[in-house]
């Protein structure tokens, strides 16, 4: 099977993290998977990337600062061409640290910020963090770096975009991500801690329509999320099409969640990338349309939407085949409606940290 | 509950108090003297589209009226724009403008220069009296009730600021100061007697409004042609490795583009507006027709993407 080109590569270079947070999108058993690629390995990733047609690297994690060699895989990374894109926490790493990095080629830094107040903000991530998140805002800007925030939107939060987006002004960032919370991993555990009234996205979505009426900057992104949309988003923009995950093992996948799956992917330690992108039984699985059953097999949506979301079908439906339950014409609706109508009697729960590392 | 007549009149009034276009930066910028001769001959190329489109209106408006008197009065502001046999009509001496700030009369004709933003709004002034009702239609033509004043003070501001634009051409302005008060006289009494109903007096009003942001927005796509583009901190220009196409990477997507795409991004230095690099290209490139309203679409949907920014 021929393999479409990939633009993006997801590098997730470690799954250790400072912080807990209750919505972690990293596999549950994130522990048992260790940091199995050095930067000379990560820079062999980046040019068989580059290769491949890739143009874009975003470093991820868990937190991409607590490897020690992070500035020798940011150089590899721009030394392949690659647009550099770290995704952090802004913790451990200090100013020289970021200033290190980009004069060792980073282009732009997306800094993730759990809330406006600091003891909401730092009880989901379950560290004492917030402050210092500003502070390292600051510092992107400082040394002319363009900033990305992103936020996560929970049951908890939705009420604060107002002030969010007022934030993001102040920190004087480019782009706002304010990212409905994406229930999967630990975020699925956490579901009836996080999961939002109908009310409460409608008031957050009329709040966001005034900001971007206010002035241009930063663009604003929010998108309703699938669970009250009854429609599966276009997740990773297909499977296996246009991004390409490498873990911190090396394993090349489709998605961050696609390793839970009952599938065979191959790792870049052990392949060429391109082997792995191309050829893993893993990663053809699901491209294409071939897989689809009914509803999908005729839908016309099927070209939009690539049919959702398989971790979503595997972990609701049971099978990864199954139409994207948050889609209402899927089989496995009821798992979605069942939640939602929980959210809306006010149906709640304490949600649980994500583990320590250990 | 309907507004009494005074009321009503008030409430028309305040749309024009907070939206009227003698409040849009650019009008203001011209009033005190700001404008640069080429920013001048944009705006006047431009706004004769506007010019180019009232008689159109006015036209739709007369078949919405089965009155006579009506029609007599209303026809009278279409030989005011075309002219008769006797006097040269708004659109001549419009022209007139054009050929005093030293534009070429058939290039402004030709409508060829006309800002894809300008053509949009005023398509939407012509598109909005066809869809709404006949005393909708005339409440959206009370803009003549702000058009006296500010063309005194444009005269004015073209006596004291721009004395190389001469007499012949302030000679559309002269024309509306006592044309449009008259048009307005009429007009707002009409609008008063005829809509008397609550929910007909909100659609005046809402009728009103869309036409000052119409303008509005006619001056918005004026002045982003005199902005000054130029990449955003966060864009890295590249030729695609795979295809050698030229592309823009952000952080959170790549904007591939062609060649004209690389032709024009490579003119956006942080010194030239966009009203210069629209001319540069039509004079590398005079065989391709339009080339200019192209330009400033391109600018506009490469702002929206984060490639490009204004220059301070």
């Amino acid at each position: 099977m021929s393999a479409p080109r990939p633009y993006n590569l997801i590098a997730e270079l470690t799954y250790r993290c400072p912080l807990r947070c209750a919505y972690c999108s990293n596999p549950l058993d994130w522990q048992r998977v260790r940091d199995g690629l050095d930067a000379p390995a990560w820079s062999r990733v980046f040019r068989e990337a580059a290769e491949l047609g890739v143009l874009h690297a975003g470093l991820t994690g868990g937190e991409p600062g607590v490897r020690s060699d992070l500035r020798e895989i940011v150089a590899g990374a721009a030394a392949a061409g690659l647009y550099v894109h770290l995704v952090t926490a802004g913790v451990p790493l200090d100013r020289a640290a970021l200033a290190t990095l980009r004069d060792a080629g980073l282009c732009s830094v997306q800094l993730s910020l759990q809330d406006v107040r600091a003891g909401d903000g730092d009880a989901v991530a379950g560290a004492e963090v917030h402050e210092r998140k500003l502070a390292f805002a600051a510092w992107v800007r400082e040394l002319e770096l363009p900033l990305t925030l992103n936020v996560v939107l929970h049951r908890h939060n939705l009420e604060r975009v107002g002030a969010v987006v007022a934030l993001a002004r102040d920190l004087d960032a480019h782009r706002l991500e304010l990212a409905n919370v994406q229930l999967h991993g630990w975020a699925l555990a956490n579901r009836a801690a996080l999961l939002p009234t109908r009310s409460q996205l409608d008031a957050a979505a009329a709040a966001v329509r005034t900001a971007r009426a206010e002035a241009p900057r930063p663009e604003i992104v929010f998108v309703l999320p699938d669970y009250h949309a009854d429609r599966p988003k276009a997740c990773m923009g297909g499977w296996g099409r246009k991004n390409l995950v490498v873990a911190p093992d090396g394993t090349v996948l489709p998605c961050h969640g696609a390793a839970a799956l009952p599938l065979e992917f191959w790792s870049a330690a052990e392949r060429p990338l391109a082997d792995c992108w191309t050829r893993a039984p893993g990663m053809n699985a699901y491209r294409g349309e071939a897989w689809m059953r009914e509803p999908c097999r005729d839908c016309p949506e099927r070209e939009r939407d690539f049919g959702g979301c398989r971790c979503q079908a595997f972990a609701l439906a049971g099978d990864a085949a199954e139409a994207d339950p948050a889609c209402a014409l899927a089989p496995a609706h009821a798992a979605v409606v069942t939640a939602r109508e929980a959210a809306e009697r006010g149906e709640s729960a304490q949600w649980v940290l994500r583990g320590r590392h250990g | 509950m309907s507004w009494s007549r005074d009321e009503f009149e008030a409430r028309l009034r305040g749309v024009l108090d907070e939206r009227y276009h003698d409040r849009h930066p650019f009008n203001r910028r011209m009033h005190e003297g700001a404008l640069s001769r080429e920013e001048l001959q944009t705006w006047i190329r431009n706004r004769y589209y506007y010019q180019t489109r009232i008689p159109l209106k006015d036209s739709v408006i007369l078949t919405k009226s089965g009155d006579p008197a009506f029609r007599r009065e209303w026809v009278q502001r279409i030989h005011d724009h075309d002219g008769t046999a006797e006097r040269e009509g708004g659109l001549e001496l419009w022209l007139r403008l054009a050929e005093a700030v030293g534009l070429e009369r058939t290039e402004v004709e030709d409508l060829s220069g006309v800002l894809p933003g300008v053509r949009e709004a005023c398509d939407d002034y012509v598109r909005l009296v066809e869809e709404r009702d006949l005393v909708e239609a005339v409440a959206s033509s009370l803009t003549e009730l702000g058009a006296g004043k500010i063309m005194h003070v444009r005269i004015e501001a073209f006596e004291r600021h721009y004395p190389w634009v001469g007499e012949e051409g302030l000679r559309y302005f002269r024309s509306r100061t006592t044309q449009a008060p008259k048009d307005a006289d009429w007009g707002l009494p009409w609008v008063l007697d005829h809509a008397t109903r609550a929910d007909v007096q909100g659609r005046c009003v809402a009728a009103l409004e869309a036409k000052c942001d119409i303008l509005w927005r006619l001056l918005d796509a004026v002045a982003a042609a005199h902005r000054v583009p130029r990449l955003t901190a966060a864009a890295r220009r590249r030729d695609d490795p795979q295809d050698g196409r030229p592309t823009v990477v952000l952080p959170e997507r790549a904007v591939r583009l062609n060649d004209s795409g690389r032709e024009i991004l490579d003119l956006c230095d942080g010194k030239r507006s966009a009203d210069a690099i629209a001319r540069t290209l039509r004079l590398r490139h005079p065989d391709v027709e339009a080339i200019e309203p192209d330009v400033h679409g391109f600018l506009a949907e490469m702002e929206r993407l984060g490639v490009l920014e204004s220059a301070a």
